[in-house]
C-alpha cells in the first residue's frame, strides 16, 4: 500500500525529496512549485471539507468528520486530517495494519471516493502534464480498490449530509452562490479556473478574488448568461458522472443527480432572469471570506 | 500499468533510501495551506484580500527588529501602491522556518502607527519640558558630528557614549565606535543577560548556550522559552518537534508561564532556589554513578581544581571522583525540598529523567532566575554543570557553546580595539562582571566618576527599562553631567523625553542590518532591509539613501553612522574617515550596497556558490531570500585535532594547555571568542592534550570545561569558584518580617518591552500588568482580584491591582516589567501609555495618573475603537540598583511588603525617595570586590574574558592612583 502513501506525497508541494518518489511511480517530468500552487492552492483545493461540506470551505463538520475516523482508529487527527495527503496515508496505514475490511471500507467508501472521482475528472481536465498523470494512476489505483472492496447499499453519510442546493427565490443570493460552490450540493466542482473560463466566454470582465467574489461579480453583470452557462457545466458535470468507472457508480450515480437538479434549478433561474430584474439582491458581505477557497 | 508492480516499485524504493539512513517522505511539516507562495513567484504573487479581492504583490524579505531573534519576515509589497500590506514568516530562514509570533506580522502596526516620529526633533525648552522643533538630517549631524569631534580632538574619548538596548545586528555599531577610538559602547546586558552569561563563560569561554532542543530527550528549561526570550521562536518550535516525538520537558519558574502549562514537569521553586535543586540533581547523579565518566575525566579541569583545593590529595581522576561526590553530597532532595518548597520525590523524578537524556539533555537559563538573585550567575552555571556530568555539551540533542552555531562575517573595514578604557562602563569595582554596569551610569556620574558630552540611547529606554528610574531622570536633565542626548528612536519612549535630539530610524522593514544566532547546530546568516527599496530596485528604480523610500524622513542606522563619522573627519585627519570610504570609487563615502556587496561576495563561504547558480550576485541572492545557511551540522569542535599547521615551536604547560607560534590563521567569521593569555614567551594557546593527543578544547585559561575557575579564585572569589548554590537577597532568611520576594522579571508573551507600545494588535491583547498574588496570601492581607494593593519596596511604592491566582507559589508575587507606559504631555505612544504628572521636592519623587488610554481620532480609524485605559504601571522606578558583585547583573528580585491600598493611593501612584536609592547603591556597591584591592596581575579585568569593544591590552592596567 506504499503506493498510496507515495501518491499522496506528491499532493505536497514540489522538492528535491519528492524527486525519487515521482521516479519510482514512472511519473515522468518534475512539476515546479507555481504548477504545483496554480492547481492546489489557487483551484483544485484538496480538501474533502471543501468539497463535501455545505459551505464549501474548509473545515467545519465535514474535516470533523474526517478527524471523528482518525480517533475511532485511536490515533491522534493531525492538524489537517481531511487532506488528501493526510487520507491516502491513512489508508495505506490503515491496510498495513491488518484492520478488517470494514475498516479499510468505511474509509474508502465515506471519506475518499465520496469526493475523489469528481475531483480527479476536473484534475485531469485542468492540470499540467505531471499531475495529470499523477491524477490518472491515483484514479486507477481507487477503482482497483472500490472493485476490490465495493460498496454496500448505504450512501455515505458524507454526501447524505451535505444539503440541496439552495433556491436565491427563497434563501437569498449569498446562500446559492455558497451552494453552487459546495461540490458535493451542486453536483459540480467549480474552480476559479472554470470562473474564469467562464469569463472569457460570456464575455464579462473578470473581477479576480475567490471563487464567490468573483462568481457574485459574474452574476452581478450578466445573471442570465451566467445562470446558463453554470446550468450547461452542470449538465456537462452530470453526463462525466455518469461516465465514471463502473466501480464508482454508487458515488457517481449521487454526484449525476445532483448536477442534474442544479441544471434543471439554474435553467429555471436563468428563464425567469432574463425576463424578470434578475436575482435576489445580495446580502452585504459583513463577514470577510476565508483567504483561499 | 500493474498497480501491484508499482506498488513494490515504491517500496523497495522507501526501503532503499531508509537503508542508506535518508529520509523518504519529507514528512508533513510544510504542508498544504500553510505552504507558502513558491519563491519563484515571489516577484508577483497573487494575492488575495479580507474581501476576495485579488492584489499583486511583491514578496521582499526582511528581519523582524522586535527581539533578538531575529525571525526572517515576508513583506507584501502591494506591486501598485508600493506600501507593505502584511508580514509573514519567510520559508527561507533557516532559524524560524517561516514561523513568527504575534509580534512579527504587528511590523504593520508600527509602520502605520499613528504617533510615530517621522522627522529629526530637537527640543526647544528645557530638556524633558516636552517642547520639540524639527530640524534638518543635516543640522543635527553637524551639531553631534562637531561635538563628538572636539572631545576626540580634546583627548576626551570617554564623554562620547552609545547605549544600546537589544542590538538588533551583529558588531556594525561597535566597529564604528571603534573606528571613532572611543570605548564608548554601553549595552543594557546588566540588566538582562549578563548573569546568565557568567554562569556558561566561567564554564566554558563562551557565554552563552545553544541547546540542540530539536534532537533531545530531555530539555531544561530555566526560562519562559516558548513564550518569551532570546529567541523563543526558533527554539520554541524545535522544542515542540522534540516534544512530538516523544521528550519531555521540565520547566523551573515559580509562576505558571505559558511554558510550564506544556512542561511534563512543571516545578515551582521558590526564587533563588534553583541552584539547590540543580545540585541536588547533580548529587544524585554523581552519587549513583550517572554521569559520563570518561568525559569528565577528559574534559573537566579536575586536575587543576585538586592542585589548588586539594594540593595533599592523590592528583588521580579517582581522587577527584570522591572529593566530587563529597562536595556535593549534602545537596540532598531534602535540603532542595527545605530551600525551593519543591516535594523530594517530585525531585527525584526529574533527577531519574535528567539521567535518562544521557547525551541528549538540552538545557537553557538566560534571564529568569538568573537575571534575579544575588548569585544568580550561579543558576547557569549549576545548569551547565548537569550538561557537563552527561557529556551533553555539543551533541546531538545537547548545548552546544553559541560561537560555533554562530557566523560573523568579516566586513570590509575592521578598526582596531580603542586604546582607552572607559571607567563609567567598566569601573573597577567589577572586574568579572560580563557586560558594562550601565544601569549604575546615573550614580557614577552623581559622583563625579565623569560626564558625557555625547549620549546616544539607541532603541533603548533606560528612565523606564532600567531599575531606578528617577536616578536616570536626575542625570538626563542634569546638562552638567550630560551635554548632549541623543535618542535614536523609531517611537517615542520615556527616555526620549529627555533628549536633546529624537532621531526617528527605521522599523524592521525599513533599515539594513545582518544577524547570525544559534539557535540549532548550523550558521547562519540573516539579512534585514528596507523592503520597499528592494522592491523599488526590482522594479528599475535607483534608490541611494534609504530616506528615498522611508516614510517622512525617517531613516535607517548604517547609513547615519557612516555619515555621522564622515562629517566628524570629514578630511580623514582624525583616521576615522578611512573607516567609512569606499573601496570602489576611493575619496567617497562607503554606501551601504557596497558594504553588504563585500561582505556578501567575500566573507559568506558558500554564498558566492550558491547565488551563481541562481543567476544571482551574492548580494541579490541575499536581497531575493533574506537569509543563507552556512553549515549545518557543526558538532563537538572542542574534541578536533589541531592541524600540524598551527603546530609550531610548541610548547605544553604541565597542565596539557598547548601553545603555538604559528599564527592565528584568517577567518572569515569574526564572531568574538575569548582570548586566553599567551605562554610566557609569548605564544598563543591553541589547544589542549588530551590523552596523548593535541585537541582543540574551549577557549577557556585551561582548555577545558572549567569546574574550578581559576579566574573566579584568583579574582577573589575563591568560595564561588565551582558551582554553588549562593544564597540570594530574597532567601527567606534575609527577608525581614512581612516582605515576601516580588518577582517582576517576566514579560507578557505578546509585547516586548519598549518596542511594541505602537503594535495596535498587540496593545489589545496585552496591555496591563496585575500582581501575581495567591489565594492565601491575598486572603490574609484581604484582597480580591482588582482590589488596589500598595506594595513597597527599599525605596518607595507603587500601587497596583491584585490578580488572585493560583498560578503563583504562596508567598510570592509578581508582577510584569512589561507594562506601565507613560508620557509627560501629548508626545507619546497615545494607545499604550497613561499620561502622568511628575513631582519632585528634594529626593521625594512622586508619579500620578491623570488618565489612561482613551480612543482618540488619527490617520487610523482603530484608534478609535480603542476600548482599554489600563496600561499598567512602572514598577521598575521603584527598585533600587542590585548589582551582583561579580557578575554585574542587576538583581531584580525584589523584597517587598504587600498590603492592601490606603485611602488616596490611587492606581498608578509612585512614590521614591532617591536618597534612599543612593543608600541602597551604595550598600550593594560595598559588596564588591574590587580589581584595587584583589587583581592577582595589576590589571582591571582578566583579559581572556569577552569584553564588548575590548580595548587595546595596555587599558587594562589599572591606573596609578596619585598619592595626595
Amino acid at each position: 500500500m506504499e503506493l498510496f502513501r507515495a501518491l499522496g506525497a506528491l499532493a505536497e508541494p514540489p522538492s528535491e525529496e519528492l524527486g525519487p518518489i515521482a521516479q519510482a511511480l514512472g511519473l515522468g517530468g518534475r512539476p515546479t512549485s507555481a504548477e504545483h500552487a496554480e492547481l492546489f492552492q489557487l483551484n483544485l483545493y484538496p480538501y474533502a471539507s471543501v468539497h463535501l461540506g455545505d459551505e464549501g470551505m474548509l473545515g467545519g463538520e465535514a474535516r470533523d468528520r474526517v478527524a471523528g475516523f482518525w480517533r475511532a482508529l485511536g490515533l491522534t487527527p493531525p492538524p489537517e486530517p481531511d487532506h488528501l495527503t493526510s487520507l491516502l496515508g491513512l489508508y495505506a496505514t490503515v491496510v498495513e495494519s491488518g484492520a478488517p475490511g470494514e475498516v479499510r471500507r468505511a474509509l474508502l467508501w465515506e471519506h475518499l471516493l465520496p469526493w475523489l472521482p469528481a475531483w480527479l475528472e476536473k484534475a485531469k481536465e485542468i492540470a499540467p502534464p505531471f499531475y495529470r498523470d499523477w491524477a490518472e494512476l491515483l484514479e486507477a489505483a481507487l477503482v482497483a480498490e472500490a472493485e476490490k472492496l465495493p460498496a454496500d447499499e448505504l450512501i455515505p453519510l458524507q454526501l447524505r449530509q451535505s444539503s440541496p442546493l439552495a433556491d436565491p427565490r427563497r434563501e437569498g443570493l449569498e446562500p446559492f452562490v455558497t451552494s453552487l460552490l459546495a461540490s458535493a450540493r451542486s453536483g459540480m466542482v467549480l474552480v476559479r479556473a472554470d470562473l474564469a473560463r467562464a469569463g472569457r466566454e460570456l464575455g464579462l470582465g473578470l473581477r479576480l478574488g475567490e471563487r464567490r467574489f468573483v462568481l457574485r461579480a459574474l452574476l452581478g453583470q450578466d445573471a442570465p448568461g451566467t445562470l446558463r452557462w453554470l446550468a450547461r457545466e452542470a449538465t456537462l458535470s452530470s453526463a462525466r458522472h455518469r461516465r465514471l468507472a463502473p466501480a464508482f457508480r454508487p458515488v457517481g450515480q449521487i454526484w449525476a443527480d445532483r448536477a442534474d437538479r442544479a441544471a434543471a434549478l439554474l435553467e429555471e433561474l436563468a428563464e425567469t432572469a432574463a425576463t424578470e430584474s434578475s436575482l435576489p439582491e445580495a446580502e452585504p458581505d459583513s463577514e470577510p471570506s476565508p483567504a483561499v477557497c | 500499468m500493474n498497480l501491484d508492480a508499482l506498488d513494490r516499485r515504491v517500496s523497495a524504493a522507501k526501503r532503499e533510501t531508509l537503508a542508506r539512513g535518508e529520509t523518504f517522505y519529507p514528512g508533513a511539516s510544510r504542508i498544504h495551506l500553510a505552504a507558502f507562495p513558491p519563491k519563484e513567484r515571489w516577484d508577483d504573487w497573487v494575492d488575495v484580500g479580507p474581501k476576495g479581492d485579488e492584489r499583486r504583490t511583491m514578496l521582499v524579505p526582511t528581519t523582524c527588529f522586535n527581539c533578538e531573534s531575529a525571525c526572517g519576515l515576508l513583506a507584501y509589497v502591494d506591486r501598485e501602491t508600493l506600501q507593505v500590506r502584511k508580514f509573514e514568516g519567510n520559508p527561507e530562514h533557516p532559524g524560524s522556518r517561516g514561523r513568527n509570533c504575534a509580534k512579527g506580522p504587528a511590523t504593520l502596526n508600527q509602520l502605520t502607527d499613528p504617533d510615530r516620529i517621522l522627522a529629526p526633533l530637537r527640543r526647544a525648552g528645557r530638556r524633558g519640558e516636552g517642547a520639540w522643533e524639527q530640524v534638518s538630517w543635516d543640522e543635527a549631524l553637524d551639531d553631534i558630528a562637531s561635538r563628538i569631534r572636539a572631545a576626540i580632538s580634546e583627548e576626551r574619548r570617554n564623554e562620547v557614549m552609545y547605549h544600546v538596548g537589544r542590538p538588533g545586528e551583529d558588531g556594525f555599531t561597535e566597529r564604528v565606535l571603534a573606528a571613532w577610538g572611543v570605548d564608548g559602547h554601553n549595552s543594557h546586558t546588566n540588566i538582562c543577560s549578563a548573569g546568565g552569561r557568567s554562569g556558561y563563560a566561567f564554564w566554558m569561554g563562551l557565554d552563552r548556550p545553544s541547546p540542540d532542543h530539536a534532537n533531545a530527550d530531555v530539555i531544561l528549561l530555566i526560562s519562559a522559552h516558548l513564550e518569551s526570550g532570546h529567541y523563543f521562536n526558533p527554539h520554541a518550535q524545535r522544542v515542540m518537534d522534540a516534544k512530538q516525538r516523544g521528550a519531555k520537558l521540565v520547566v523551573l519558574d515559580t509562576r505558571l508561564s505559558n511554558t510550564a502549562t506544556h512542561a511534563d514537569h512543571w516545578l515551582s521553586p521558590y526564587p533563588g532556589s534553583e541552584p539547590s535543586i540543580l545540585l541536588a540533581i547533580a548529587n544524585e547523579l554523581i552519587r549513583s554513578g550517572r554521569y559520563d565518566r570518561e568525559f569528565v575525566r577528559r574534559w573537566w579541569n579536575w586536575r587543576e581544581y585538586l592542585e589548588h583545593e586539594h594540593p595533599d590529595a592523590e592528583p588521580t581522576f579517582e581522587e577527584f571522583e570522591r572529593v566530587l561526590r563529597d562536595l556535593y553530597a549534602s545537596y540532598t532532595f531534602e535540603h532542595a525540598e527545605r530551600e525551593s518548597g519543591v516535594a523530594a520525590e517530585t525531585l527525584r523524578e526529574v533527577a531519574e529523567l535528567v539521567a535518562s537524556a544521557g547525551t541528549r539533555l538540552a538545557t537553557h537559563n538566560w534571564r529568569s532566575a538568573a537575571a534575579g538573585n544575588l548569585g544568580g550567575w550561579q543558576v547557569a552555571r549549576c545548569l551547565f554543570l548537569l550538561n557537563a556530568l552527561l557529556g551533553a555539551i555539543a551533541t546531538e540533542g545537547g548545548t552546544f557553546p553559541n560561537a560555533w552555531n554562530k557566523f560573523v562575517p568579516k566586513p570590509i573595514h575592521t578598526p582596531p580595539h580603542p586604546e582607552s578604557w572607559n571607567e563609567l562602563t567598566w569601573p573597577a569595582e567589577y572586574p568579572l562582571a560580563m557586560f558594562e554596569l550601565s544601569f549604575l551610569l546615573p550614580h557614577f556620574l552623581r559622583e563625579g566618576r565623569g560626564r558625557l558630552e555625547v549620549y546616544f540611547t539607541r532603541v533603548y529606554n533606560p528612565v523606564w527599562t532600567n531599575p531606578d528610574g528617577f536616578a536616570w531622570i536626575e542625570a538626563l536633565t542634569d546638562e552638567s553631567l550630560v551635554g548632549l542626548h541623543v535618542a535614536l528612536t523609531p517611537t517615542w519612549n520615556e527616555t526620549a523625553f529627555f533628549a536633546d535630539y529624537v532621531l526617528p530610524m527605521g522599523l524592521g522593514s525599513e533599515r539594513h542590518d545582518l544577524h547570525s544566532y544559534e539557535q540549532y547546530d548550523g550558521q547562519w546568516l540573516g539579512f534585514r532591509q528596507p523592503v520597499l527599496r528592494t522592491a523599488r530596485e526590482r522594479l528599475g528604480e535607483t534608490v541611494r539613501d534609504t530616506r528615498e523610500v522611508n516614510p517622512g524622513e525617517v531613516w535607517e542606522e548604517n547609513e547615519f553612522w557612516m555619515e555621522l563619522s564622515w562629517r566628524i573627519d570629514p578630511d580623514g585627519s582624525l583616521g576615522i574617515r578611512r573607516f567609512f570610504e569606499s573601496r570602489e570609487r576611493p575619496g567617497e563615502r562607503l554606501t551601504v550596497d557596497e558594504y553588504y556587496r563585500y561582505l556578501f561576495e567575500s566573507s559568506v563561504p558558500g554564498l558566492p556558490e550558491r547565488a551563481a547558480a541562481e543567476g544571482l550576485s551574492p548580494l541579490e541572492f541575499m536581497r531575493r531570500y533574506g537569509s543563507f545557511e552556512i553549515a549545518r551540522g557543526i558538532g563537538p569542535v572542542f574534541a578536533q585535532p589541531v592541524p600540524p599547521e598551527e603546530l609550531e615551536d610548541v610548547h605544553e604547560n604541565e597542565r596539557g594547555r598547548v601553545y603555538t607560534r604559528a599564527a592565528k590563521p584568517d577567518s572569515l567569521n569574526i564572531v568574538p571568542q575569548p582570548s586566553p593569555d599567551p605562554d610566557e614567551e609569548g605564544r598563543r594557546p591553541v589547544g589542549v592534550v588530551v590523552d596523548g593527543e593535541i585537541l582543540r578544547g574551549f577557549p577557556t585559561p585551561s582548555g577545558l570545561l572549567e569546574f574550578y575557575s581559576t579566574t573566579l579564585a584568583d579574582w577573589g572569589w575563591p568560595e564561588l569558584a565551582i558551582p554553588a548554590a549562593p544564597r540570594s537577597h530574597v532567601h527567606p532568611d534575609e527577608l525581614e518580617d512581612g516582605q515576601t520576594a516580588l518577582i517582576s522579571t517576566f514579560r507578557l508573551p505578546v509585547q516586548i518591552h519598549t518596542r511594541s507600545a505602537n503594535a495596535k494588535w498587540l496593545d489589545e491583547i496585552a496591555h496591563t500588568n496585575p500582581l501575581w498574588i495567591h489565594p492565601s496570601h491575598a486572603e490574609r492581607i484581604g484582597v480580591s482580584t482588582g482590589d488596589l494593593v500598595r506594595v513597597e519596596t527599599e525605596i518607595g511604592h507603587f500601587v497596583v491591582k491584585a490578580w488572585v491566582t493560583e498560578g503563583i507559589r504562596p508567598g510570592v508575587v509578581a508582577c510584569s516589567h512589561h507594562m506601565g507606559r507613560w508620557k509627560l504631555g501629548e508626545a507619546g505612544q497615545r494607545q499604550a501609555m497613561a499620561t502622568v504628572a511628575l513631582d519632585h521636592e528634594d529626593d521625594r519623587w512622586t508619579m500620578r495618573r491623570k488618565r489612561g488610554v482613551e480612543p482618540f481620532e488619527s490617520s487610523d480609524p482603530d484608534t478609535l475603537r480603542i476600548w482599554w485605559s489600563d496600561v499598567g504601571v512602572h514598577q521598575n522606578l521603584t527598585f533600587p540598583v542590585q548589582p551582583d558583585p561579580i557578575s554585574g547583573q542587576h538583581c531584580w528580585h525584589q523584597a517587598v511588603r504587600v498590603r492592601k491600598a490606603e485611602p488616596g493611593d490611587a492606581y498608578g501612584t509612585i512614590v521614591v525617595d532617591t536618597a534612599r536609592a543612593r543608600a541602597a547603591y551604595e550598600r550593594w556597591l560595598g559588596l564588591a570586590r574590587p580589581a584595587e584591592t584583589h587583581s592577582p596581575d595589576g590589571t582591571r579585568r582578566p583579559y581572556w574574558l569577552l569584553r564588548p569593544l575590548k580595548p587595546a591590552r595596555d587599558a587594562y592596567r589599572l591606573a596609578r592612583k596619585s598619592a595626595g
